[in-house]
């Protein structure tokens, strides 16, 4: 076997690691504030749908990306409601979510299923750089938005570290009384990064649905990647430049059965090869829950705890 | 809270009114078929008659009640499996993947074991055998929560895809032990007549509701009168209170996760055992598992009321099938969007159920004078 093939399924992986960085930027900016959304897997296939049934009836490509943010917004303020202002169980209320929507996104994606995408995301010609062997295909061939996601977790990973508002919002994932007794509003900032965090799963859901699947299908769109996403938050120990690596890795693995299959290499049953993304996700879990990594995570400490100040 | 000049302020009540136990999920369920309404609405279908044809095919018509009661009968099962672990914080979604693994289980016992016992324990055989399966299934996470604080939210949802792969293998991708030899179709291999209950008359009930139907009360007794039941409930409640008063927290976590498994995969069992008799993918596309966390959810962890919402539950999804075969075809998904709406209302619905909301208004009185010495 050629080492080409390698080459593409390593560039292959770096593009799935798209809806993967998103989305798990999402959950992470979303976790720095102290809430925890499960939701993530319904809100890729309502981004998903979302923009393919705008594209079909505008042919936009842009305005459909546009609806697909707005949608994980939407889904992401119902979420921040629940669990901030209503002090619903984070959880039960992410499941909701991930049911609520499996069920519209094939509800509202019915008189379009089986539609192949009326528009794609081409990817950037860098003319004679793209054709170079190796570097080509893995840095010079990819779509606007794959660039645009690297830069975005660039500039988290500096809002987090660098800026007041970062040091607000890790302060209250950690400590929400601290934050409350400076005057700031927890309510506030914990509305504003789950909101934000919805709109890149949105957006995640968005181009993947045109980067990546050929028509809409709600059973073959996401394929437990929102659940991946999760698991990768926790990989990249709430870190987004850490997540770039994490999703690749998770992406080569999401790769390898197709690189398989398409190579007529039979060694195992299909089946049993694409089990191996959700058995490795589950082994990196178990080694991060070691005591020892555990101190090295930091995750935010009040995950999943609602904020209650003692009104007098 | 102030807005305007009313003050609006939350008080933890001490005891919920009994009337708003009730009134909540009722609530909920009124206004998730507004929300589902509006969808109906925007893609052309009449709501009122579509939500009369719903209720008619789902639970008021004779065959419609009866298909809804089978339909019912594992849904409790994977209701009992998330109510049994939710209501202690263990976060078991793996429901789907342990439901599948009891279904194999129960083929494998029907098909194994079923020739060499007399008829009278071969059903109970099937359905032990399909329990232990769906216990098997969680064990790794329930171990690795319990040892090693590992989260059970993701590991139990990540085996889920696994067992699916499992079941495609079994049927379409090899032609293996549960893979009916006689056909090239793939479909499972029946189990012996032997192991599986006859339906009551001509209707898709099967006498695995009543089973179903008597572990709920077993259970709703048990959690309130046993030790056990309250050692769970002191663990839920403050887990550091629980390992002060001498409870083993690591005993406590995996065996309610393994119960929790068993009952997920006893559902899958009584699928074999009632309508499927076989290892039958046809189960894939129903998500009685992930339903099973809303009918919990729904039914706030008490199991009695666990069969209450599961037949609600079921009856959407019987209903619905019938209005998609219909000569105006509404998408089955519709059942799925009303659960995950109703679980949305319940949720928000549970603040008026703890707390008080009391609005009062704000006066001019409380001005504070500034620079006043006596």
């Amino acid at each position: 076997m050629n080492s080409n093939v390698w080459i593409l399924t390593f560039a292959d992986a770096i593009s799935i690691a798209t809806t993967l960085i998103l989305a798990s930027l999402g959950a992470m900016i979303t976790e720095r504030s102290g809430v925890i959304n499960l939701g993530v897997e319904g809100y890729l296939l309502m981004g998903a749908v979302t923009g393919f049934i705008v594209a079909d009836s505008t042919g936009q490509l842009w305005l459909a990306l546009v609806a697909s943010i707005i949608v994980g917004a939407a889904m992401a303020l119902v979420h921040a409601t629940l669990t901030v202002t209503l002090r619903a169980n984070q959880i039960v209320s992410g499941l909701a979510m991930v049911i609520f929507g499996t069920g519209l996104s094939q509800f509202i994606g019915k008189p379009v299923e089986g539609k192949t995408r009326p528009v794609i995301i081409d990817k950037i010609k860098f003319g004679t750089l793209s054709d170079l062997p190796l570097v080509g295909p893995i840095i010079f061939g990819h779509d606007p938005i794959t660039y645009l996601t690297w830069l975005l977790a660039l500039s988290i990973s500096l809002y987090f570290h660098r800026t007041r508002p970062g040091l607000i919002l890790r302060a209250t994932g950690d400590a929400p009384a601290t934050v409350d007794a400076q005057g700031v509003s927890v309510r506030r900032v914990r509305y504003l990064h789950t909101v934000v965090g919805g709109a890149l799963m949105g957006l995640g859901g968005g181009w993947y649905m045109f980067a990546r699947a050929a028509a809409w299908s709600q059973a073959a769109t996401t394929n437990g990647i929102g659940w991946i996403a999760l698991a990768l938050v926790v990989f990249a120990s709430w870190r987004p430049l850490r997540a770039i690596v994490g999703a690749v890795l998770f992406g080569f693995c999401l790769q390898v059965p197709f690189t398989l299959q398409g190579q007529q290499i039979n060694i195992l049953p299909p089946e049993i090869v694409s089990m191996f993304p959700y058995l490795m996700t589950l082994v990196v879990l178990v080694a991060l829950s070691t005591p020892r990594a555990r101190r090295l995570l930091g995750a935010p400490k009040m995950l999943g705890q609602p904020f209650v100040r003692d009104e007098r | 809270m102030i807005v305007g000049k009313t003050r609006i302020q939350l008080e933890a009540r001490l005891t919920s009114p009994r009337w708003l136990i009730v009134a909540v999920p009722m609530l909920s369920v009124l206004l998730a078929s507004v929300v589902g309404g509006v969808f109906l609405l925007l893609t052309g279908h009449p709501p009122l008659r579509t939500y009369g044809d719903l209720l008619n095919n789902g639970y008021t018509s004779f065959y419609g009640l009866t298909d809804t009661l089978g339909l019912a009968t594992p849904l409790i099962c994977t209701g009992m499996a998330a109510a049994f672990a939710f209501r202690m914080n263990l976060y078991n979604i793996g429901q789907e993947g342990q439901l599948y693994l009891g279904m194999v289980g129960g083929a494998w016992a029907g098909i194994a074991l079923a020739p060499h016992l007399t008829p009278f324990i071969a059903v109970p055989v099937v359905l032990v055998t399909g329990a232990l399966f769906g216990a098997a299934w969680v064990l790794v996470p329930a171990l690795l929560r319990a040892r090693l604080g590992t989260s059970e939210i993701v590991s139990t949802l990540l085996l889920n895809y696994v067992a699916l792969n499992l079941i495609n293998y079994f049927i379409f991708g090899s032609r293996g032990f549960f893979r009916d030899p006689s056909t090239p179709f793939p479909q499972g291999r029946m189990i012996y007549e032997s192991a599986r209950f006859d339906p009551f008359g001509t209707t898709n009930t099967y006498p695995t509701l009543l089973v179903s139907m008597f572990l709920a009360v077993f259970l709703f007794w048990f959690v309130r009168s046993s030790n056990y039941g309250y050692e769970t409930s002191v663990f839920a409640d403050s887990p550091s209170t629980a390992r002060y008063a001498g409870m083993n927290s690591t005993w406590l976590t995996t065996s309610v996760l393994l119960v929790s498994g068993s009952l997920a995969g006893l559902g899958g069992a009584m699928y074999v055992v009632g309508p499927a008799g076989k290892v039958d993918p046809g189960i894939l596309q129903i998500g009685l598992g992930y339903a099973g966390i809303v009918v919990a959810a729904l039914a706030r962890y008490n199991f009695v009321a666990v069969i209450l919402t599961a037949i609600l539950f079921a009856g959407l999804r019987v209903g619905g099938s019938a209005l998609q075969a219909s000569s105006d075809p509404v998408p089955i998904a519709i059942a799925v969007v009303l659960q995950g709406a109703v679980l949305l209302f319940a949720l928000g619905g549970e603040l008026f159920r703890r707390n008080r909301v009391v609005i009062t208004r704000v006066t001019e009185s409380h001005q504070v004078i500034v620079g006043e010495v006596s």
